[in-house]
């Protein structure tokens, strides 16, 4: 009952500021839900990991950075594909790396207490970084396609269409996972094994490779992500970073486990990053406010869970 | 048998240590110095890691240490000795609000809203152009000691004198005990009339207070602050790694791990000057996974029992106190 | 009025209700028993009482004052003093330093006192060696230091929960002298939550039981234990 009238008010709320936004500035609405749907689709596998493995992944961001550099060099300069083709090998291989990153080093850490495995993750976020660094300096390397210009015009407002391209994934992203931890026999197992490890130890799940499994469909869905991120970004060493902390920062909001509700949160921050950005001369402040807001859920969420 | 060797180690650690300008050349001197500021941060970093608490945010008080350097001589007109203090101090009262709010949240998300701190600190001073100098920076017009490198040198070597003894004084006190005991469990903690929230923001304010002196040192040696320069998270990784490596919990830990990261990183610097620093993500990986103790715990496990980074397992579903 | 009383406490956790409209009192020098089934609310009631968790309803009131919203450490501080069933001794500090923390931080004093006045609680209650680490010590000795934890905070009220778990018959038996001894020396207010019977039977002056989270019953444990809805819901399920 609670759920459902805090439900409602968010709508309005959402409705309201929609309207006052497309009174305002009509394409800040584009831009905000185009934002939204990049936020989503990245943070929907963290939200993944979190759910299931009950891990931390600070090098998250990276290893979309990863994906990207991956996509870029091997897929495209190497092979000549198109991101919209590489994204399927670049996500078979980042599968198989995080099976790999799982197995070397998560693994040993979950046993651990929950700092070892933020600082483990901190570390590899750093070494993933720094290695790109290495290998490519930290110039950056861009895609230039013809098709991510495409825009279209409405009355006579104008807007680039290509960025709807990342609220397609992350919806789809977002269903198809609810489906395959829904209906599918190994998305049950995760799911009991995300809520009780030990008693879906018992009933014979194998808690371990469950883990395995999950990280690397999340690895592998940032391949998908980390390819679609090329056809328009720049990349650099560091361009995964604020990444991990924004994805961080929108599974808390939606709160542990909730991967729809990642859609939600994403469009509230993205609508807002985007009206900060519309009014002229303060576009520089709108990452302050994201991780305003940010902050102040957190805090206000962290507060009621204790009174709860 | 111990006592005198102890007090003895760090004594003549610092005797070497300020002699050190008198026989070095001007690079070897310059190496010390950047070892010794990084050092001081290690030693702060881990100040609050005894509570249990891990900050991303080092680089956040850091620079908002040189930027209240800078602007307070720029602005206010102040002494160069004065405005390293004023670092310090504004540095610390930051850390005193902003604690009141978000010493309420554990493990990982006070980890990341440290992360995020330092970020927000950044934008407000990138896009506050008219009073911070925006993107391009502050200049100073002239250094302190008029740039003289010798003094400069020693500096830096007062503020790990400082982190060392605020630490040290830390140990020997009721505050580690204190800390400790939050650490491992903050019920048991409280069932012993242990106010945890109190001993949170001392040792956030403390290790806070450090990193703005370090900032305003850093800017006095310079002369130079930009949002790049200053937040740069290499002031986050390098003593966070530090201090994994050569042990937490404790001051020699994070003078170690300072040390022998500190010339190591130089050397890498000269060899590969890009992407050097991934030699310290790989030392926290095999550090948290093979020898979480660190150097000086390996040490010490020889008498004391293993421990690791923190001993209390936190909930994942845990938002907070 | 008793040194601590509690009026319709009450404490949800979600659609549960651990403790439900609990009133009690207990007074210096008494040694109240607190027993009932698994999950029937004895260790949240604790909880309540020494501020881990806040009531849902209800209030607390110690020494005449209210002090049904104070954070733990001041109700450590102020005189209630208490055990944890899952014990968890602090790893990091030595016997000697988990014991001193009450002194130095409930009492406030100086660490060269706080260390004397802990070395000589242990004593008292037969813990030596306090330079080890908690690791080191064996079963009965953690349960010791655990008491003499508490008992560093000068309490008037004490809680055990399950001091006598994972004890043998020799080492309860010398346990429930302590709690006697320790209870009628400092004159504190004792209440033991404990399954086994046994003890509850010689260390007790009165008990109340609880079910579900409410008391079903109280009086001295004769009494008590003859009561048939007493034995339908704990002995019965007990046994
Ligand atoms: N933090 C919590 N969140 C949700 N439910 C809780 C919490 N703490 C206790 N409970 C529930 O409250 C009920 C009472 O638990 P409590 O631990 O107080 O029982 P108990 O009498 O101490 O049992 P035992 O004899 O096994 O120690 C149980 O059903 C338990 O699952
Ligand atoms: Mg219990």
């Amino acid at each position: 009952m609670a759920v459902k009238r805090s439900t409602i008010l968010w709508a309005a709320v959402v409705a309201a500021a929609v309207v006052l936004i497309l009174l305002w500035k009509p394409t800040v609405l584009v831009y905000g839900v185009q934002r939204a749907g990049l936020y989503a689709a990245v943070a929907i596998p963290m939200a993944l990991v979190l759910g299931i493995v009950h891990i931390v992944n600070l090098a998250h961001g990276e290893l979309m950075m990863v994906a990207a550099y991956l996509a870029y060099f091997v897929a495209n300069r190497l092979l000549g594909l198109d991101p919209f083709v590489a994204m399927v090998p670049v996500a078979l291989v980042m599968a198989a790396f995080g099976w790999l990153i799982y197995k070397a080093t998560i693994k040993h850490a979950l046993k651990a207490p929950e700092l070892n495995q933020l600082i483990l993750t901190f570390g590899l976020a750093i070494a993933f970084s720094q290695i790109a660094n290495l290998a490519f300096t930290s110039q950056s390397f861009k895609l230039s396609l013809s098709y991510v210009s495409a825009s279209a015009t409405i009355g006579d407002v104008s807007f680039g269409v290509f960025d709807f391209v990342y609220v397609a994934v992350a919806v789809l992203l977002a269903v198809g996972l609810r489906l395959f931890l829904q209906r599918t026999r190994m998305g049950k197992a995760a799911l009991a094994v995300g809520q009780n490890p030990r008693g879906a130890a018992i009933v014979g799940i194998n808690v371990d490779r469950t883990y395995g499994i999950i990280f690397s469909i999340a690895v592998g869905l940032m391949g998908i992500v980390g390819s679609l991120f090329l056809t328009k970004q720049a990349i650099f060493p560091g361009v995964g970073g604020p990444y991990t902390m924004k994805s961080f920062c929108l599974v808390a909001m939606a709160g542990v486990g909730n991967i729809v509700g990642v859609l939600y949160c994403s469009l509230a921050l993205g609508l807002s990053e985007a009206v900060i950005n519309g009014i002229r001369g303060y576009a520089g402040w709108s990452n302050i406010v994201f991780f305003a807001i940010i902050i102040a859920t957190i805090l206000v969420r962290s507060y009621r869970e204790r009174k709860r | 048998m111990r006592r005198p060797l102890s007090f003895l180690i760090p004594l003549l650690a610092l005797a070497a240590a300020a002699l050190l300008p008198l026989v070095s050349g001007p690079y070897p001197l310059a190496v010390a110095r950047s070892v010794l500021t990084y050092m001081a941060l290690a030693i702060s970093w881990d100040m609050l890691l005894r509570s249990g608490q891990i900050s991303f945010g080092i680089a956040g008080f850091f620079g908002l240490g040189a930027y209240a350097a800078a602007l307070s001589v720029l602005r206010g007109g102040m002494s160069p000795i004065l405005s390293i203090l004023f670092a310090g101090v504004f540095a610390g009262a930051v850390a005193l609000i902003l604690g009141l709010v978000i010493l309420r949240l554990r493990a990982v998300y006070f980890s990341i809203t440290t992360l995020a701190l330092a970020e927000i600190f950044r934008v407000i001073i990138q896009n506050w152009s008219d009073f911070t100098g925006g993107p391009e920076g502050l200049v100073l017009p002239k250094l302190i000691f008029n740039g003289e490198s010798k003094s400069l040198y020693w500096l830096v070597l007062a503020a790990v004198v400082i982190a060392c003894a605020a630490s040290t004084m830390f140990e020997k006190s009721r505050i580690r005990l204190a800390l400790s005991a939050i650490r491992n469990n903050e019920q048991s903690a409280a069932a012993s009339g242990i106010g945890i929230f109190k001993y949170l923001l001392v040792a956030f304010v403390v290790s806070s207070f450090i990193q703005g002196i370090v900032g305003g040192i850093q800017l006095q040696g310079y002369g130079f602050a930009s949002p790049d320069a200053v937040f740069d998270s290499n002031y986050t990784l390098l003593p966070l790694a530090m201090a994994l490596l050569g042990g937490i919990h404790g001051t020699p830990g994070p003078v170690i791990g300072a040390l022998l990261l500190g010339i190591a990183a130089e050397f890498l610097k000269l060899h590969i000057p890009y992407g050097h620093l991934v030699v310290y993500g790989i030392i926290i990986v095999l550090v948290i996974l093979f020898m979480p103790q660190g150097l000086y715990g390996l040490l010490r496990s020889r008498r004391h029992a293993v421990a690791p980074v923190a001993e209390n397992r936190v909930d994942a579903g845990a938002w907070g106190k | 009025m008793s040194t601590l009383e509690t009026r319709g406490l009450t404490r949800r956790f979600g659609g549960l209700v651990a403790v439900n409209n609990v009133s009690f009192s207990l007074d210096r020098g008494e040694i109240l028993g607190v027993i009932g089934p698994n999950g029937s609310g004895k260790t949240t009631f604790i909880n309540l009482v020494s501020g881990v968790y806040l009531p849902s309803s209800g209030s607390i009131m110690f020494k005449g004052r209210d002090i049904t919203s104070d954070a733990p450490h001041l109700r450590a501080r102020a005189g209630i003093a208490r055990t944890f069933q899952l014990i968890h001794p602090l790893q990091s500090l030595t016997v000697r330093e988990n014991v001193m923390l009450g002194f130095l931080f409930s009492r406030g004093m100086r660490l060269r006192q706080a260390r004397v006045e802990a070395d000589t609680i242990c004593g008292s209650l037969g813990l030596e060696r306090l330079d080890r680490g908690v690791a080191e010590i064996t079963m009965l000795e953690t349960k010791k230091m655990e008491i003499a934890r508490a008992l560093a905070n000068n309490p008037e009220i004490l809680f055990l929960d399950e001091v006598m778990a994972g004890l043998n018959v020799d080492e309860t038996r010398e346990m429930v002298g302590l709690v006697q001894s320790v209870s009628r020396r400092h004159n504190i207010g004792v209440g033991v939550v404990e399954h086994v019977m046994s003890v509850i039977r010689d260390l007790t002056h009165r008990v109340i039981v609880l079910e579900n989270g409410e008391i079903i019953a109280a009086g001295p444990y004769e009494e008590v234990s003859r009561n048939p809805r007493v034995i339908a819901a704990y002995l019965g399920g007990a046994a």
